[in-house]
């Protein structure tokens, strides 16, 4: 990996040390060269670059983030205590700074047909099973941050479905942030293919133990076979000090159906995107999401969800709490081909807007091209009402305590898609957690 | 229990209550009346302690303390109800988590034990029972997409629950066909006691058939003009607000 990048990341593809380029299979190598060029041929995108108009890279780039050189071994399953959720039964992936870590992992039992662990072991011992699979969805022209993921791609998580199969439990995806002297970027690669009519569920989950500073720049690559069923539950909450990114894309074959819900409550900085592709027909991509934008951090969501085939349905459904000088972006954009006929998708994006000095800046976008659809989009940007929350007082509950009230009513329909009660329980007190220390102004 | 006197207030700059003289003894019970307009949602919203309702002269006190400073959850707190003419629906809110935040913070502020989730389950089975509610209501949101009978009696059944030593039920009988009514009237006479004190607020006599007032006053233009006995109501029944209209301007 030589060459110097003029864009400021050159460090976060410094050769790692244990895993010279080369190793490991040659069309892995090929396509992380490309990508490195890919890399080498953009510059940084600015305010004036469309995509970014709203969200600086400036904080980021000054942070001078390194790629994560060494595995952290010395973690033992007791470190996890805190982090575990009480009463979630899972087969549970755990991913330290990037790298699959087996020793905090628990995968239990497996029926025929899964395949689930860490990317990395898998290339080392079935190479072909990934071949034709990684890295494909992503497209060929790949924006700055997905170049850079997969200039360095080198482990991640992996969950292979054979078609038919069922899982009951949920997959639980830990991906573990433990800080370094310097400041490191780990850059995750994830894989999820269900075959025709497979099913699962994955719990995803972005935590740090302790509050420390680095960055997370991860992808997922999800491909669904025809009447495959995927419910995803993406909880982000890592160190309140940490730069977060992911790139999500989605390939849903006909009748597939896909269920994403969007917590994100950690980082100061956080930009997600959630790219979606329908292959066949009559498939459905549902993406609800709930973000709390707290003092100065930022919460940027881009969706890209294109209706290029017809009679596919999508809903993307976000709601947004912010505070003090809290910031967030919802740039949506849901296309429809011309011959992608009785499309049907609603897209919605709600803020609710605690202090004076918080800001949102909303963008639903439809581009329509198709005569015989069913399309909308919404927005609000409001506060809490005043008539709402008297209601409460008069009933003897303190201000602060009707306030949080009315705002984990706002945030309870997105709350009450995630998969499973303990779930649910767990994001609601963390929501309510962040709100109590949420400054009213 | 309750004293006002020449209560004077604003809302959104005009004059809507204009010296407003009204007290309550413990476990009597009071019936407001008034033509449309006249201030009584007013009257509730100030003693309840609304943002945006500026009293500019007089003074409310409630069992010697001073009403007027005091926050509206304190107010509560103290132990005054208000049944809202409209109740506000809180989409998201749960029903049970909101009437136990309400009763455990009333409870805590007095300095009593909170109730744990079995004891409070068991008092709400409890109180549903007196109001003729499903216990479905529970599960859902606080008002919401309730129907206009459901949310009067919803308010009731918060109040049975909250036990108030002062309870305003501002127009508690509006909208509801005469089996709502008779299902109200129960719930509000099951709740009755020589420590508890009513303002019924009505628009209406009919109410008063079923609540037996102990003193009836009527209200306009934001003064108290006419108070007396059972009988006035159905003296204003029978010759309508116009009657007292012309009255309260020769007044
Ligand atoms: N928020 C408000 N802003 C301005 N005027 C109001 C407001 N609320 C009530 N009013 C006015 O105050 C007067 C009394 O209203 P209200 O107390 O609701 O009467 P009632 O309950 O007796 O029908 C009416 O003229 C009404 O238009
Ligand atoms: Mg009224």
């Amino acid at each position: 990996m030589n060459g110097v990048l003029p864009n400021g990341f050159e460090s976060w593809l410094s050769a790692a040390p244990e895993r010279p380029a080369g190793v490991g299979p040659d069309w892995l190598d090929d396509q992380r060269r490309v990508a490195q060029e890919q890399v080498r041929a953009q510059s940084v995108p600015t305010s004036k670059t469309e995509d970014w108009r709203y969200t600086s890279l400036k904080g980021l780039l000054e942070q001078g983030f390194a790629q994560v050189d060494e595995s952290i071994t010395a973690l033992q399953p007791d470190d996890l205590e805190e982090i575990l959720i009480p009463g979630l039964d899972s087969h549970r992936v755990v991913l330290v700074n990037g790298r699959y870590a087996p020793e905090l992992s628990v995968l239990g039992d497996l029926p025929k047909g899964v395949r689930l662990g860490g990317l990395r072991a898998l290339l080392d011992a079935d190479p072909d099973a990934l071949r034709e699979r990684l890295n494909r969805i992503a497209g060929d022209r790949q924006p700055l941050f997905l170049a850079l993921n997969t200039a360095g791609l080198d482990d991640g998580f992996v969950a292979l479905f054979d078609r038919a199969v069922m899982l009951e439990r949920p997959i639980e995806l830990i991906h573990l942030s433990v800080g370094m002297d310097e400041p490191r970027v780990a850059q995750p690669r994830h894989l999820i293919v269900l075959g025709d009519g497979a099913q699962a569920t994955l719990i995803e989950r972005y935590v740090s133990l302790g509050e420390s500073l680095y960055c997370t720049n991860s992808v997922l690559e999800i491909s669904l076979g025809r009447d495959a069923v995927l419910q995803h539950d993406r909880i982000q909450m890592e160190s309140a000090n940490a730069f977060h990114l992911t790139g999500l894309y989605l390939s849903q074959d006909a009748n597939s159906r896909y269920r994403g819900v969007n917590i994100g409550l950690g980082a100061r900085w956080a930009r997600t995107e959630l790219v979606t592709r329908f292959r066949g027909e009559q498939a459905e991509c549902d993406l609800q999401g709930l973000y709390l934008a707290g003092d100065r951090q930022l919460m940027d969501y881009h969706l890209d969800v294109a209706h290029s085939v017809p009679r596919c349905t999508s809903r993307e459904n976000f709601k947004g709490i912010l505070y003090g000088k809290g910031r967030a972006v919802f740039d949506g954009l849901v296309s429809v081909a011309r011959d992608a006929q009785k499309s049907d998708a609603a897209m919605s994006n709600r803020n609710l807007m605690l202090s004076e000095s918080a800001e949102v800046d909303t963008k639903p976008q439809l581009e329509i091209n198709a005569d015989d659809v069913k399309c909308s989009h919404g927005t609000t940007v409001g506060r809490i009402e005043p008539e709402m929350l008297f209601y409460l007082r008069s009933r003897g509950i303190s201000a602060p305590l009707a306030r949080r009230m009315l705002c984990l009513g706002f945030a309870g329909e997105i709350i009450q898609t995630l998969s499973a009660e303990a779930l649910r329980e767990h994001v609601s007190e963390q929501v309510g957690q962040r709100l109590e220390s949420a400054p009213l102004n | 229990m309750l004293a006002v006197k020449g209560l004077r207030a604003n809302v959104g700059g005009k004059e809507i209550l204009r010296g407003l003289d009204f007290s309550v003894g413990p476990g009597e019970v009071h019936a407001i009346m008034g033509p449309n307009g006249s201030g009584k949602s007013t009257f509730a919203h100030v003693l309840s302690g609304r943002e945006g309702y500026e009293v500019t002269a007089g003074s409310a006190t409630f069992e010697g303390q001073d009403l007027l400073t005091l926050e509206p959850e304190e107010r509560a707190q103290l132990g005054l109800f208000l049944a809202f003419q409209y109740p506000v629906e809180l989409p998201g809110v749960n029903n049970t988590y909101f009437l136990k935040a309400a009763l455990n913070s009333i409870l805590k502020a007095r300095g009593e034990p909170e109730l744990d989730a079995v004891s409070f389950l068991r008092l709400i089975k409890e109180k549903l029972k007196i109001l003729h509610l499903d216990d479905s209501l529970l599960k859902r949101a606080v008002n919401a997409g309730f129907s206009g009978g459901e949310k009067k009696r919803n308010e009731i059944f918060q109040m049975a629950l909250l036990e108030p030593k002062l309870a305003i039920l501002d127009e508690t009988d509006s909208g509801l066909d005469i089996d709502a009514l008779r299902v109200v009237a129960d719930g509000v006479n099951a709740l009755r006691s020589p420590e508890r004190s009513m303002i019924v607020v009505t628009h209406y006599q009919r109410l008063l058939d079923y609540i037996q007032p102990d003193v009836v006053h009527v209200l306009s233009k934001g003064r108290i003009i006419r108070s007396g006995g059972k009988e006035l109501a159905l003296e204003l029944e029978e010759k309508g607000y116009g009657w007292i209209d012309a009255e309260g301007q020769a007044a």
